[in-house]
């Protein structure tokens, strides 16, 4: 079961550029074991808040902590692994050389049999020496699945990851959250999925940076959700 | 999940990771490529050395020169350094001078290593780079000085390379400190604003010492030691001192917008495709349309001219910063123009490539059809006859560059233009910058296919040149009938007619321009036909026969 002690709190956090407000003032609250789905159409807020809460973006007002910290900071930094929508990688290291590379950026020194076993749970055991950045979307979403594993954390945030995986690569992936969950991480995942939000503990609906759902939600009150 | 040991050491294992991916980019390189881009360097180096001697000469400096330079110098020579301040500045207000790779932002800084730790190693390896450059452009530079003025060649080359190394410290270092404290782009506009404009009004004589004089003097140092020429020095030091130290307090999405685009913008630069250049550029500065335009235009009325409307709805949408580019572009046309009247010929050039500038914004709407074509080609009208119904909203941007670059020449003071002279050049300087920028948006990028596949490399490369320097050109060309109304006021006459035959030319060319708009796809296609029909194959007459 979930204990009851938050693991990201956000206080009227908001996102504006210039004047296009891109998060409108936010609060929310997630405790530390859940699995949420953060839901809602096109430009409702989700892949700028967990950037914010990642610490990439700056808020324009308000505030995030994750695990007490303000987000961004180093200890915030230690607690949060992001996988953006979009992989991004080295030209010039191999899978194996990203994933030690990454590891040790976090204090992580793994084994060659640790970084083999999770090279192979995201099904990329037959390219481990080639360069990502000259794979196709998928596999490159899958190096970037792998890398978010390689480090310890409390909190993963995951932005779209089901877009351009395959139908095993997804079932993969939601084997790799279903076992985080047992392990006891708060897994954040921004989709437009209804089969994911069905499994997820809490689902979060943002509709112009407010949230409009909070709860569990059935495929259709998803679908109703997105605009869909 | 794996565990991590909470007494590693993640600023080491960065470094010999960093020493991993060095060793691996090195025995990457081939000595030929390496061996070729040092000679392309070195060669490129010296016609530039052979061009800038020729233009500096080698004539000994009267001793009236020398009492005007150590009289005016330091507030003009002061510009410098305020333009490297302006510019470090306004970088690091968007996250610069650091360009990282992307990957390196989102691994490396959002790992819990200490950022100013990690960020010391790429910035330093910057700030070498800069201060080679900075030591060798400013000692070259002073080997030119010394040939016309008394001080010794050592001790030109000494001050010149002392004078390079300051600048780049005052413009990177600026930027570093911006960065770290996160300066508002508002406030280091500001501040560059200030500083150039007293640097400008110190140099005219509007003030008796500016802020940045004391780096003149620093420059002048051959030629009249004083202490003041320390400052530069010392606060050239303390901005990178103080920059490093704050390395870690940069902005991580100013970086990660930045590791994005500063890549794309070099290689658009390296493929000289100045539009692509412009809108990242845009997209680096987060100059965005504004979603309120300043004035609301209604839907109903606004049929009969589509592609004006469309145009001027663009241009309602414009940030404040695009309209302040057009103001200030305009401002130094004006300034330039002054100096020219005066006497400073080579200022024309100036004055044009401002003009040139603002109208490369001022052909935006136009420019927007070009980025998509084919929205453009599923429009009833062919595509000429929409790029030139879009130049009436372009002549609308232009003018309010013209006119501030008309009453910047015409306010009152040292080099005022006549009225009725400014009146004309406004014209002039519109239709210059405006036709300028209508070839550079519309003539497609230079290819050796079709009718220059056989063509020898020496006319690849003359046309390669005459492209790139003939929409400036044409800019430039704008500004040119000052000269001869200088020419005709030092002959006793009125210098507004003087400016007529120019301005008359101006006009023909930019006429010619709209119509090379109109009819620049037709005459492709006819040359196209020509080069087919040319060709000695049997398709055509299998073609024929069937």
């Amino acid at each position: 079961m979930p204990t009851a002690e938050p693991i990201l709190v956000a206080d009227e956090a908001s996102k504006a550029y210039a004047d296009l407000v891109a998060l409108a003032p936010l609060s929310l609250s997630l405790t530390a074991g859940q699995t949420i789905a953060l839901v809602g159409h096109n430009g409702s807020g989700k892949s700028t808040f967990l950037r914010l809460a990642a610490g990439l973006l700056d808020l324009s007002s308000g505030s995030i902590t994750v695990a007490g910290v303000a987000a961004g900071a180093s200890d915030a930094r230690a607690a949060v692994s992001f996988l953006p929508d979009e992989p991004v990688l080295y030209d010039d290291l191999s899978v194996r050389e990203h994933l030690a590379y990454v590891g040790a950026l976090h204090g992580v020194e793994a084994s060659a049999e640790e970084i083999d076993e999770l090279i192979a749970r995201v099904e990329l055991s037959h390219r481990a020496d080639d360069l990502p950045a000259r794979f196709s979307r998928g596999l490159r979403q899958k190096t970037s699945i792998a890398l978010g594993l390689i480090r310890p954390f409390e909190l993963l945030l995951v932005d779209e990851p089901f877009v351009g995986l395959d139908a095993t690569g997804k079932e993969a992936l939601l084997g790799i959250l279903d076992e985080l969950h047992e392990d006891g991480a708060t897994v954040v995942v921004a989709t437009h999925d209804p089969g994911f939000v069905e499994r997820a503990d809490r689902c979060i609906a943002l509709r112009d940076g407010e949230v409009t759902h909070d709860g569990p939600a059935t495929t259709a009150e998803v679908l109703k959700l997105v605009g869909a | 999940m794996l565990t991590a040991d909470p007494d590693a050491d993640l600023e080491g294992a960065l470094g010999d990771w960093r020493q991993f991916r060095r060793r691996k980019r090195v025995s990457d390189i081939h000595w030929i490529d390496a061996f070729y881009q040092a000679y392309l360097t070195g060669i490129l180096g010296l016609v530039a050395i052979a061009v800038a001697s020729s233009a500096v000469g080698d004539e000994l400096a009267t001793a009236a020169q020398i009492r005007t330079t150590l009289a005016d110098g330091p507030g003009w020579i002061g510009g410098a350094a305020a333009f490297a301040l302006a510019l470090g500045l306004r970088s690091g207000s968007r996250g610069g001078p650091l360009a990282l790779e992307r990957a390196e932002v989102r691994h490396v800084l959002l790992a819990p290593v200490d950022r100013t730790t990690a960020l010391r190693a790429p910035a330093v390896r910057q700030l070498r780079f800069l201060a080679f450059v900075g030591l060798l452009v400013g000692g070259i530079a002073g080997d030119m000085a010394s040939k016309r003025l008394p001080g010794g060649t050592l001790g030109w080359v000494a001050t010149g390379a002392l004078v390079g190394l300051t600048l780049v410290g005052l413009a990177a270092g600026a930027a570093l400190v911006a960065g770290g404290i996160r300066l508002p782009r508002w406030a280091a506009s500001l501040i560059g604003l200030v500083l150039i404009a007293t640097a400008a009004a110190d140099g005219i004589d509007l003030m008796s010492t500016s802020p940045t004089a004391a780096f003149g003097d620093l420059a002048l140092w051959p030629l009249q030691f004083r202490l003041s020429g320390l400052i530069p020095v010392v606060l050239a030091a303390g901005l990178v001192v103080a920059g490093l130290g704050l390395l870690g307090r940069a902005s991580l999405e100013a970086a990660d917008r930045r590791s994005t685009l500063v890549g794309q913008l070099r290689f658009a630069a390296t493929l000289q495709d100045l539009r692509t250049v412009i809108v990242l550029r845009r997209q680096l500065a987060m100059e965005l349309p504004r979603i309120r335009p300043w004035v609301r235009i209604g839907v109903r009325g606004t049929g009969r001219w589509p592609v004006f409307v469309r145009g001027l709805r663009g241009l309602l949408r414009w940030p404040a910063a695009r309209v302040a580019r057009l103001v200030l572009l305009g401002a130094v046309a004006g300034l330039a123009l002054r100096g020219a009247w005066s006497g400073t010929s080579p200022l024309v050039v100036l004055a044009g490539v401002a003009m040139f500038l603002a109208g490369l914004d001022a052909v935006e709407p136009l420019a927007q059809e070009v980025d998509h074509p084919s929205r453009r080609d599923a429009s009833p009208l062919v595509a000429a006859q929409i790029h030139l119904l879009h130049i009436p909203a372009g002549v609308l941007a232009i003018l309010v560059s013209a006119v501030c670059a008309g009453v910047a020449a015409a306010v009152p003071g040292p080099g005022s233009l006549p009225v009725d002279l400014a009146a004309q050049l406004v014209v002039a300087l519109a239709m210059g910058g405006l036709g300028g920028a209508l070839i550079s948006v519309l003539a497609s990028p230079v290819s050796i296919s079709e009718g220059w596949s056989l063509a020898p490399p020496e006319a690849q490369g003359m046309r390669l040149a005459f492209r790139t320097a003939w929409p400036p050109g044409v800019a430039v060309m704008g500004a040119a009938p000052v000269l001869l109304a200088r020419n005709a006021a030092e002959a006793g006459q009125v210098a507004a007619t003087g400016a007529q035959p120019g301005l008359i030319a101006v006009t023909g060319v930019f006429v010619l321009i709209c119509g090379w708009v109109r009819v620049r796809d037709d005459i492709a296609l006819w040359w196209k036909a020509q080069m087919e029909l040319a060709k000695p194959n049997g398709d055509r007459t299998a073609d024929a026969d069937r």
